[in-house]
């Protein structure tokens, strides 16, 4: 093997790649591979969950294959000057020799047949949906997933294709959020569960463009990749039946606050700094004794705070007390001008739907407060 | 406290507590020096509890197993049996519990009891002294130390002053006389630095220490210095029973042994969990936030918390907690002590989306709770803890019942009460003597 790429592109590769790298002690998934092909340089990198392939525009002498440490190949080539061509070669004992300008390095590798197999794009894609499309629909959708693994089925969103709709579903058990995009060519029904780490990477994969990305399902239905220009990324998926989400959602409610979500965010924020002193409890007073607002309080042992934004309120004025994170979490991941808040009491789930937009809800169940 | 109704105040404490249940156990081994500590003379690890035969060669308690092995060659060394010492002390405290509901056990073997109610019933402090060292003796068989005086801080020097089946008692007005002639370092809060620092002013003695003027100690040691000295002169309002309800409930150890190995901290953090997960079920509250307590041989202390995202009373959740926040800061370190504690006590409640809990877990908790409550600690216990010898913690007031404890026990029951710091951290070093109030 023996090909010269550009440092940028070989970096860019990398640093795309090494996400995928495992940080388990088994060697060979600490390594990227590294192989010739289609008349370029294909990274792959796995960690068994997922796996992320990139392909290095370079010229090829000599076709060839083999894996050597991700994390320090990557620092290697970050730190050789930009704008020049770096040559790679294989020698003998599976070593790769790294010439650039005046530097010549060393690294043993492991030889590519023990790298686990990498799913690249080969079947025909399910459908298409624009980048930009899905990126957003990630980032409003994929941190509500569990990040524990109490319930596996919860670490991962539900996406149900059907027709020219996706709608993809994420839940820890306190909040759940769901969005519906259009997806480009029509799909017969089919859910799958895809590991939210999956699509954390995907979304940084993801360009803001209107360029599509293709979804294709492998035949045994065991794993998901998705494919834009230069990378594929495909991860396993979840097996077991998704909880029926559609049950929780409220139908109706007595209170609704039309709220502008800069200024309840800016709002939380102070109160996250006491509510961090005890359990994390922010308390929202709705419409209040008739007061068109919206009182955002916490209350610990090292002090308390109390703020009010302006919102339009109709129904009961009432209390409702929530995990602050929580409260950040949708207010900060969700791209809207203004939420309409919806509420049934104290103790029935919250929903912020963005004003204008019923492709979107997003539910928080409440704090029972002793006070 | 006013003088004008003097309180009845009792400090009662179990002789060799450790060493005299193995005696009472074991008859051939009364009369004889017994060493109860972590090991044999040869072994590391230091003195739980040494008899009075084995005191007489000068072996105390905390000092190294192999510095009591040379003082004490003859001395019969024995393992620390915590299940059973704990046993023993819930029928001490239960025997205490019937001259007045005001008992505040203070470590494994001894107690406070506010008795000025039960005067009338009983006699007066002396009278009550002399009955429960009767009772205990025919229930346990074990003599006591008994303190009598008008506050809690007279009477725990005042039980210590005849040891070993003492009864001292300091009438009303003569506080400040009983203190005046005992060394400094008796009085509570008055360790070795300390005592130091006020040798500098000719303190020896409590009552060297009650004639300075007060703005000195104030100017020299700050508010401390105040409280000082009005311990002096024998001034101390602490309630008998006036620990404020639990906040937090949690389990320390000290190896015996610094350790590194990974499966030992693992195994011990399990242990602890399992054991603070059996107490909140037991008080019927759920806590939300888990911090661990790392010390290394350097005694670097550190601790780590974390706001779980749902209050729990089971093991596994505490236990893959405590876990997460030690690995990172045991790695590579030789640990001395290790803590689990659970606080934020049925403070809130997150409603969940769809019942995550699986029904048949509880219930196998549940009944394995019950094994334990009928047939002790040990009775049943994890695979994986089969074996290792996690001392029990001392629990602070195992007998009285949660309302007691100030802690509701219906659904979405909490510990109320004002804000404090103390709490029910229990460490399991079970060196006798070795848990002073300050």
């Amino acid at each position: 093997m023996k090909l010269s790429v550009m440092q940028e592109n070989l970096a860019r590769g990398l640093s795309v790649v090494s996400r995928a790298v495992s940080n388990r002690s088994l060697p060979v998934l600490t390594n990227v591979l590294l192989k010739t092909e289609d008349a370029g340089l294909k990274l792959t990198a796995t960690n068994l969950e997922i796996g992320i392939t990139y392909w290095v525009p370079g010229k090829i002498e000599s076709d060839g294959a083999t894996s050597v440490p991700a994390r320090l190949l990557t620092d290697l080539v970050n730190s050789l000057p930009g704008g020049e061509p770096i040559i790679l070669e294989l020698g003998d004992g599976e070593t790769l020799h790294i010439r650039a300008g005046q530097f010549e390095s060393n690294i043993k590798g492991i030889p590519a047949e023990d790298f686990p197999t990498v799913q690249t794009a080969g079947e025909r894609p399910i459908t298409r949906v624009e980048q930009k499309i899905l990126r957003q629909a990630l980032d409003e959708t994929a941190f509500a997933a569990a990040s524990d693994e109490a319930r596996p089925i919860l670490t991962g969103v539900l996406a149900r294709f059907e027709g020219d709709q996706l709608t993809l579903a994420a839940a820890d058990n306190y909040r759940i959020a769901v969005k519906r995009i259009t997806v480009l060519d029509p799909v017969e029904e089919t859910s799958v569960v895809v590991p939210a780490r999956a699509l954390h990477e995907l979304a940084r994969i993801l360009a803001d463009t209107d360029e599509p990305v293709s979804i294709v399902l492998a035949h045994s239905r065991n794993q998901l990749l998705f494919h834009v220009e230069g990378v594929d990324l495909v991860t396993r998926l979840i097996d077991g039946q998704y909880p029926n989400y559609q049950s929780v959602l409220p139908a109706s409610h007595a209170t609704r606050a039309i709220l502008d979500r800069e200024e309840l965010l800016r709002a939380v924020r102070p109160a996250a700094l006491i509510a961090h002193e005890s359990a994390n409890i922010v308390k929202l007073g709705v419409g209040l004794d008739g007061d068109p607002g919206i009182t955002v309080s916490a209350n610990a042992e090292v002090g308390d705070h109390v703020g009010r934004v302006e919102a339009a309120v109709e129904g009961d004025g009432t209390t409702i007390a929530f995990n602050a994170r929580f409260l950040a979490d949708v207010l900060t991941n969700v791209d809207a001008a203004q939420f309409a808040l919806e509420l049934n009491g104290p103790l029935s789930p919250g929903v912020f739907k963005p004003v204008g937009d019923d492709r979107y809800v997003h539910v928080v169940m409440p704090l029972r407060t002793t006070s | 406290m006013t003088q004008a109704h003097p309180r009845t105040i009792l400090h009662v404490d179990l002789d060799a507590f450790f060493a005299a249940v193995e005696q009472r156990d074991r008859p051939e081994l009364r009369g004889k020096p017994v060493i109860v500590g972590g090991g044999g003379p040869h072994d590391r690890g230091v003195v739980s509890t040494a008899s009075y035969e084995a005191r007489a060669f000068g072996v105390h308690s905390a000092m190294p197993l192999r510095t009591a092995g040379a003082l004490c060659p003859r001395g019969i060394f024995l393992p620390v049996d915590g299940a059973k010492y704990q046993a023993v002390s819930r029928q001490v405290m239960a025997v205490l519990r019937r001259f007045t509901p005001l008992v505040e056990p203070i470590s494994i073997d001894e107690a406070f009891l506010d008795v000025t109610g039960s005067r009338i019933l009983f006699g007066d402090g002396e009278q009550i002294g002399r009955q429960i060292k009767d009772e205990i003796r025919s229930a346990v068989d074990l003599t006591i130390s008994v303190g009598v005086a008008t506050t809690k801080l007279v009477a725990k020097i005042a039980s210590d002053l005849r040891k070993p089946d003492g009864l001292v008692v300091v009438e009303p007005g003569t506080e400040a006389a009983f203190l005046a002639p005992l060394e400094i370092g008796r009085l509570w809060g008055v360790g070795a630095k300390l005592a130091e620092a006020l040798r500098d002013y000719g303190v020896r003695t409590i009552g060297d220490l009650a004639g300075l003027p007060e703005d000195l100690l104030v100017r020299r040691f700050g508010k401390h210095g105040a409280a000082l000295g009005e311990r002096a002169r024998g001034l101390d309002a602490d309630p008998v029973g006036g620990r404020d309800p639990a906040k937090s409930i949690g389990h320390e150890h000290t190896f015996d042994v610094d350790t590194s190995d990974p499966d030992v901290i693992e195994r011990t953090l399990l242990g602890m969990s399992e054991g603070v997960a059996g107490r909140l079920r037991d008080s019927g509250v759920k806590a939300s936030t888990i911090t661990v307590k790392i010390r290394d041989t350097t005694f670097r202390t550190i601790t780590r918390q974390r706001t779980l995202p749902d209050p729990t009373d089971l093991t596994e959740p505490i236990f893959r907690t405590a876990l997460d926040l030690a690995r990172p800061e045991v790695r590579g370190v030789r640990i001395r002590l290790l803590g689990v504690t659970a606080s934020g006590l049925g403070e809130r409640e997150q409603l969940a989306l769809f019942g995550l809990e699986d029904p048949r877990r509880r219930r196998a908790v549940e009944a394995a709770d019950e094994v334990r409550h009928r047939f002790g600690e040990r009775a049943i216990t994890r695979a994986r803890l089969v074996g290792s010898r996690l001392p029990a913690p001392f629990e602070h007031d195992p007998m009285s019942p949660l309302e007691a404890r100030g802690i509701e026990t219906d659904d979405g029951g909490r510990a109320d009460g004002e804000p404090d710091d103390r709490d029910t951290q229990d460490d399991t070093t079970f060196a006798e003597d070795g848990l002073d109030v300050t």
